[in-house]
């Protein structure tokens, strides 16, 4: 009984987090003024605006494209963009901290690694094919 | 018409000579006075400070510890009763050398727990800046030998050492803190416990105890100036009674069984003691900190654990008392003692950071990290590692609000006494406002130094802020600040504003909420009564003056979600693990692609 509400929790949890990643991308686009503090960040002007939204809006999207199509097509391929994505943001956090003097963003950290193992999770136990 | 401007000029200049002879008289009376005072030789001056007292832990001040030696002290001069230094160390021992805010003197908090985006400006770096003057370079200038024994904290390169800061003989300890009976660090982020002598790297002997080692080396130093005439100035900042809290046994004896009514009959013991001794007015009220535990919840066996944790903080304060008493009597053998000014104070108010269970799992690995116990039997003994929780702390800072860090009364407020046979009123309570940065310009009074006025040694420098307290001493004056004089003070946040009888304050979490109050801390020393809303235009008057003093002094504000014990788990982290968490990375990062390839090849 445990094991059958399992996997459509999981999906739960990977629509939420592609969903929330796809609007994080979007706030980028359209209102990158809300959403940059959330990230420590302030804006910049002229081509440093222009890298700021592009990049981030990019990230996000596609986190959250990758994620929508894992879901939907059942295929482990999707999954690995947005684990390894994850992955290494969290450890260039680390690193930024230990050989550049960044804050520890401990609160952004952790979510990033809990999503990946998420995800590396979801593709085991979702996916169908390679 | 002529002779009427003719006698207006000789009117207004007979006028304006008026103030300017009775200047000049007075001029001419400080000479004298001045050339009456150089015949008598300067005093000695012995500034001992205590590691993380509150503010009714010693018996003058409403104690059940005894502390004879302070109390001796107390009836020789003048006990502060709204004396303020900072709500944590380094800080407070910047203000306290060099009369300058701690901001502009390089020490805004502890190294320990600077954030790294704050440690990217000069002045918060947490070690003494060289754009300000130690009293003991000041003092060691005008022909006075200068020692140091105890703790430093304000910088550990041999150019920061106090060797180089003005002190002719030292032994000290660079960290935050160490052990009180052996030579190892009290927490994870240092290697060792770095002690230094004369500015190179320390063993301490066999059998060390911190106090009783701090006063032998000072009685050292002062002995070997031998017929030297010249006067000394000594400043020994004990590590007593800075965690791990540890005492001799013969020091905790007494104390066995004078806790076990628990930590809310102490605090209001103390507070009964303090009114009839007229260090805090009648009737003043206290509040309840939500830190403190229910004493009536805990067991039998918890509370006899509780009551001996006390018992060794008494004795460790009652052992500190001692050996400034041997200090004193080595004092009066050498007919030193006439001659000499005590100055007697804490850093900051007590330490809350002990655990309210000492069994718990994280305190449990810690301890066993550190090689330490916390066994009932052998509770502040060598390999125990004892602390007061913050239940105790509430005691210990009977009857003032919150703790060290916090810029609360019990954060802030701790005893002063000025002592010493010379001095002309002994046995003097006094009230007026007095801030750690008056300390320094109070010394170099004493001496008869003049202050550096911006430029010392053919470089600039910071001015002293404080003020000579000289005035409250002798009497000529009630205090030495204006009702309209502010002083600003700001740790990681938690700030306060002194003007007046007023003080705004605002502490930050966890214990804090974040919102200014305003409190009358002369009649409600316990802040219980947030005026705020009654009295608007003075709090926006004084949130104005804080605004000014943030900018003079270059205050920074703080990085998004921080927190003091946050910020030392991750310098700790960042300290101890930064190469293995380095490889680690690094290895995985250039490993990454290999492993896909090896995946992707089995299979294809």
């Amino acid at each position: 009984m445990r094991l059958t509400i399992v996997n459509p929790m999981l999906k739960v949890v990977v629509l939420l987090c592609g969903v929330l990643f796809l609007v994080t991308g979007l706030r980028w686009l359209l209102a990158p003024a809300g959403v940059a503090p959330e990230f420590g960040l302030t804006l910049g002007s002229g081509v440093g605006l222009s890298s700021q939204i592009g990049d981030m809006s990019a990230f996000f999207l596609t986190l959250g494209v990758c994620i929508l199509m894992g879901l939907t097509s059942q295929r482990t391929v999707w999954y690995y963009p947005p684990i390894i994505l994850l992955s290494l943001t969290a450890v260039g956090r680390v690193l930024a901290w230990l050989l550049h003097d960044a804050a520890l963003a401990v609160n952004l950290i952790a979510p990033e690694v809990i999503v990946a193992l998420v995800l590396l999770i979801a593709s085991r136990r979702l996916a169908t094919q390679g | 018409m002529k002779r009427f401007t003719l006698c207006c000029v000789l009117l207004s200049i007979a006028l304006r000579s008026v103030p300017a002879s009775a200047a000049a008289e007075r001029s001419l009376a400080d000479s004298s006075e001045a050339n009456a005072a150089s015949t008598k030789p300067p005093p000695n001056i012995v500034l001992i400070l205590a590691d993380d007292l509150g503010f009714s832990d010693i018996a003058p001040y409403g104690s059940e510890i005894s502390t004879p030696s302070l109390s001796a002290l107390a009836a020789a001069g003048v006990s502060f009763t709204n004396y303020h230094t900072a709500a944590n160390c380094a800080p407070a021992r910047a203000m306290l050398l060099t009369g300058v805010d701690a901001h502009l003197a390089g020490v805004p908090n502890i190294p320990e727990m600077l954030a790294p985006e704050q440690q990217r400006y000069p002045h918060y770096r947490g070690v003494l800046g060289h754009n300000v003057v130690t009293v003991a370079t000041l003092l060691e200038g005008a022909g006075y030998h200068t020692y140091m024994a105890g703790k430093w904290h304000l910088g550990s390169t041999p150019e920061l050492l106090p060797s180089r800061r003005g002190f002719e003989r030292t032994v000290a300890l660079a960290d935050s803190g160490a052990d009180n009976w052996e030579q190892r660090p009290y927490i994870p982020l240092y290697d060792n416990a770095n002690w230094y002598a004369d500015g190179e790297p320390y063993q301490l002997p066999e059998d060390f105890y911190s106090s009783r080692f701090l006063v032998d080396k000072t009685i050292e130093f002062i002995d070997s100036q031998g017929e030297d005439q010249r006067p000394f100035f000594a400043y020994l900042p004990f590590q007593a009674v800075h965690i791990p809290v540890q005492a001799p046994q013969a020091f905790i004896d007494p104390y066995m069984g004078k806790y076990d009514e628990g930590w809310d009959a102490i605090r209001d013991a103390r507070r009964r003691r303090a009114e009839a001794l007229g260090v805090i007015p009648p009737d003043v009220a206290m509040v309840g900190m939500p830190t403190t535990g229910n004493w009536q919840a805990l067991d039998a066996d918890q509370q006899r654990y509780e009551a001996k944790r006390m018992a060794v903080y008494a004795g460790m304060v009652e052992a500190m008392d001692h050996h400034i008493g041997r200090l004193i009597a080595y004092l009066k053998n050498q007919d030193l003692f006439d001659n000499t000014i005590f100055i007697f104070t804490s850093d900051n108010g007590a330490e809350a950071s002990g655990p309210a269970d000492p069994d718990d799992f994280i305190t449990s690995r810690q301890m066993s990290a550190l090689g330490y116990n916390n066994d009932y039997e052998t509770l502040g003994l060598k390999g125990s590692y004892n602390t007061i929780s913050p239940s105790f702390a509430s005691a210990a800072v009977s009857p003032l609000a919150y703790y060290k860090f916090y810029a609360g009364e019990g954060g802030m407020r701790v005893p002063l006494i000025v002592a010493g046979s010379a001095l002309p009123r002994q046995g003097v309570l006094s009230d007026a406002f007095s801030f750690v940065t008056d300390i320094t310009p109070t010394v170099l009074a004493f001496a008869g130094v003049k202050p550096p006025d911006g430029r010392y040694g053919g470089r600039p420098v910071e001015s002293i802020i404080g003020r000579d307290l000289s005035p409250v001493l002798s009497g000529s004056a009630e205090g030495v600040y204006s009702p309209e004089d502010a002083v600003g003070y700001e740790l990681a946040g938690n700030s306060a504003l002194f003007q007046g009888d007023y003080k705004i304050v605002v502490n930050r979490k966890p214990l804090g909420d974040g919102i200014w109050r305003l409190f009358n801390i002369k009649k409600d020393p316990g802040e219980t009564r947030d005026l705020a809303q009654e009295e608007p235009a003075r709090l926006q008057q004084m949130l104005s003056a804080y605004e000014r003093y943030q900018r003079e002094n270059k205050v920074l504000d703080m990085p998004a979600g921080y927190g003091h014990i946050k910020q030392l788990l991750i310098n700790t982290l960042h300290q101890q693990w930064r190469t293995p968490l380095l490889v680690g990375l690094v290895t995985l990062l250039i490993l990454l692609p290999f492993l896909v390839a090896y995946r992707m090849r089995r299979k294809p």
